[in-house]
């Protein structure tokens, strides 16, 4: 009985996990393997050929690219908001920088669905705000539509999604920056280095576990980002700002093709895979150094 | 102690499951969209129903008009859904043919509920030779004008496609002298894939194209008929620079604030826009005409048809229920009910006969305009793969020709290819 014990304990936790996370990935796998429509029902095993269909859509290849761009440059800018505002925050000014950190950190507790409808408001070509602040100093015409132009669309959403995602990056670099050995910093400081070259010498060498984390983290949550694109464009106008999760639903739920959804969703599960491998690597390795 | 507390659960929740009353029936009704005083009138009518049949308890659920495929489907798929739900009435074809939708010819006093509607619209629940759905809401659409930008440029609503195209220009300007553009003749809703199917099949109807052949089996919309109408909002957008710019982003609200604020002067829509339009800003006044016919067919701007849109409540084919379902069918399109289509503004005219010959009728804005058009008037095609073809294929490739990226030819035609391999596969 005693050996049973721990597997007793752990059987509630197994069982959920078989639930939640191996039945539907088995299912999706095999829904992908087959001709399965929410209108026909399922008519059979097919192989390969939702994947086939997959590769072949022109629209698959515009959402990889766009998703590509929107998940790394999105997120890549993000690093680089978040590491600024560390850097400032991180200038003692008593409880002007507490508050600050606390306005900083707004956008990252807004539920993704409210921050898109806002954003959306925000870039109204008629009634949003930015176009009424960039246009009365003449940096764009009156009526600029970002969401509505086939060239901005995409750009837009991506910057909601760094408003986003910067407050995450921005309190991980301040605890990275507060961890720093200051040993270092006065024995630059008595070397007579200068505050760029030690900030390029010190802060970023020790910044860069955390960076290297951030980055794998933000290109996996903005890979699987569904609402901020959904709220904002639908994948519009046009489709140009398809992105993958949002071409999932299109063929699962628009198309009612629910193989080629499954298909779809496989091809992201192995990409996310795959980053997640990188992100486990990177971790461990800044646990042994 | 432990024991002493799982007996007492154990036996509460036996007694809790013996005392469920197994003689009352349930059913479930869900409500897809609508305007806020129209679900508080169902929930009304649903407590009437109630009272006056005490053996069923109606569950109520309201849900988004504009996710009504997918959720259905993913309920219909499980062998789920609700016993009782509104839906547009071209889901007769979709759903009538996929066996989701009860044929409700079948009860036997069918024939005389039949009896209450306008013939034409009862026919739109039409599919084949069964009929899937009580009529509510009918919906013809139309062209809203600005009535307060009309006034000030001092021009008549449209009647033609030259002066469609003519009057926009005009009301096209720079009100305020800066230079730049800030009121447009036209608005399109291009960020609503089936709200911009839906505003710009008028026009083509309107110039006698098809979007397929009468047997079903032919796309037809890129007739030179489709096409012209087509060019039509093509040229009003590269040429005239009269639609919107960034219509591709627009849904109903930004349609509304547009034609609300003064920054568009018209714009496609059906009875709900004037309600919506005075609800953002009160005393605003629009006038509601026909959509402009070609030149050559002035002598048919009356008789034109344009599209016939229509809510319809049907039943689920898999209910446990059909006949108490059926009752509260009955009760909720009976035509007691349907004077509150006429007697308050639901954003839709009346369906049956009794309500729209009501001397309240009278009172009612526009209402010999819609009825006008509501019997001229044509749905989509009652094909299962209409709704899907409307919105994924028609849609995107109109939207290429409107901004310059396709001709208008090269678009419906690329589109009618695609829908037609649709249609094939479908057969």
């Amino acid at each position: 009985m005693r050996k049973l014990t721990p597997y007793l304990l752990l059987a509630p936790a197994l069982l959920f996990t078989l639930f939640v996370l191996v039945y539907p990935l088995v299912q999706n796998l095999i829904n992908s393997l087959s001709d399965v429509s929410m209108i026909t029902g399922n008519s059979g095993w097919i192989g390969l050929h939702n994947y086939q269909h997959v590769f072949e859509d022109t629209l698959f290849w515009r959402s990889f690219r766009n998703t590509a761009v929107y998940a790394v440059a999105g997120t890549l800018l993000a690093l680089l908001i978040g590491l600024a505002f560390a850097l400032l925050l991180n200038i003692k000014l008593g409880k002007f920088s507490s508050i600050m950190g606390c306005l900083y950190t707004v956008p990252w507790v807004i539920s993704p669905v409210v921050a898109g409808f806002a954003w959306k408001w925000l870039l109204n070509d008629n009634f949003g705000i930015v176009n009424y602040w960039l246009s009365s100093v003449g940096i764009v015409p009156v009526g600029t539509s970002w969401l509505g132009h086939p060239g901005t669309a995409l750009l837009s959403v991506m910057v909601a999604r760094v408003w986003q995602f910067y407050p995450f990056a921005m309190v991980m670099f301040l605890a990275g920056i507060q961890s720093i050995p200051q040993e270092q910093y006065e024995a630059a400081a008595v070397d007579g280095a200068t505050m760029v070259r030690r900030f390029f010498y010190i802060t970023l060498p020790n910044l860069r576990a955390v960076g290297s984390v951030l980055l794998v983290l933000g290109v996996i949550w903005s890979f699987n980002d569904f609402n901020m694109v959904f709220v904002m464009t639908r994948g519009g106008p046009m489709n140009t700002s398809m992105v993958l999760p949002v071409l999932v639903r299109e063929f699962s739920f628009v198309h009612f093709n629910l193989g080629r959804g499954s298909a779809l969703s496989m091809v992201i599960f192995m990409l996310l895979t795959t980053l997640s491998f990188l992100y486990l690597k990177l971790v461990s390795r800044g646990e042994q150094a | 102690m432990r024991q002493k507390l799982l007996l007492t659960i154990l036996l509460s929740l036996t007694l809790v499951t013996c005392g469920k009353r197994s003689d009352v029936v349930e059913l479930h009704d869900w409500n897809f969209g609508g305007r806020a005083r129209l679900i508080e009138f169902l929930r009304n009518r649903v407590y009437s129903f109630e009272a006056k049949n005490p053996g069923i308890k109606v569950i109520q659920s309201d849900k988004s008009w504009n996710m009504i495929r997918e959720i259905l489907y993913a309920d219909f798929a499980a062998g789920a859904g609700p016993d009782v739900m509104n839906t547009h009435s071209n889901f007769a074809a979709e759903f009538g043919e996929a066996g989701h939708y009860y044929p409700i010819n079948r009860f036997p006093d069918f024939e005389t509920v039949k009896q209450w509607y306008v013939p034409h619209l009862m026919e739109s629940t039409r599919y084949k030779d069964n009929y899937y759905g009580l009529p509510s809401s009918a919906i013809a659409f139309v062209l809203v004008c600005n009535r307060e930008l009309f006034d000030r440029e001092g021009i008549a609503p449209p009647k033609t496609w030259s002066q469609f195209r003519e009057a926009s220009k005009r009301l096209t300007k720079d009100t305020n002298g800066d230079g730049v553009i800030d009121q447009y003749g036209l608005v399109l809703m291009g960020g609503d894939k089936g709200g911009f199917a839906y505003r710009t099949i008028p026009f083509f109807f309107k110039a006698g194209a098809d979007v397929m052949s009468e047997d079903l089996k032919t796309i037809m919309f890129n007739s030179p008929k489709g096409i012209a109408a087509l060019k039509l909002f093509a040229d009003m957008y590269q040429i005239d620079h009269s639609i919107t710019p960034g219509f591709l982003a627009y849904g109903h609200s930004e349609t509304n604030d547009l034609v609300s604020g003064n920054k568009a002067a018209m714009s496609i829509e059906g009875p709900w826009f004037r309600g919506m339009v005075s609800d953002k800003s009160p005393g605003k006044d629009v006038y509601v005409v026909a959509i402009p016919v070609p030149d050559d067919m002035i002598d048919q701007y009356t008789t034109a048809p344009t599209l016939q849109d229509m809510v319809m409540y049907s039943i689920n084919a898999h209910s446990k229920h059909l006949n108490e379902a059926w009752e509260l069918l009955k009760y909720l399109r009976n035509e007691e009910a349907d004077m509150y289509w006429i007697t308050q503004d639901l954003g839709a005219t009346a369906t049956t006969k009794k309500a729209l010959a009501s001397p309240e009728a009278r009172n009612v804005k526009d209402i010999d305009l819609y009825i006008n058009e509501l019997n001229h008037a044509r749905p989509w095609p009652p094909h299962p793969s209409m709704i899907a073809i409307a919105s994924n294929v028609f849609t995107p490739y109109c939207q290429k020709a409107i901004v310059g990226e396709l001709s208008p030819k090269a678009a419906l035609d690329l589109a009618a290819k695609e829908a037609q391999d649709i249609i094939d596969e479908k057969k």
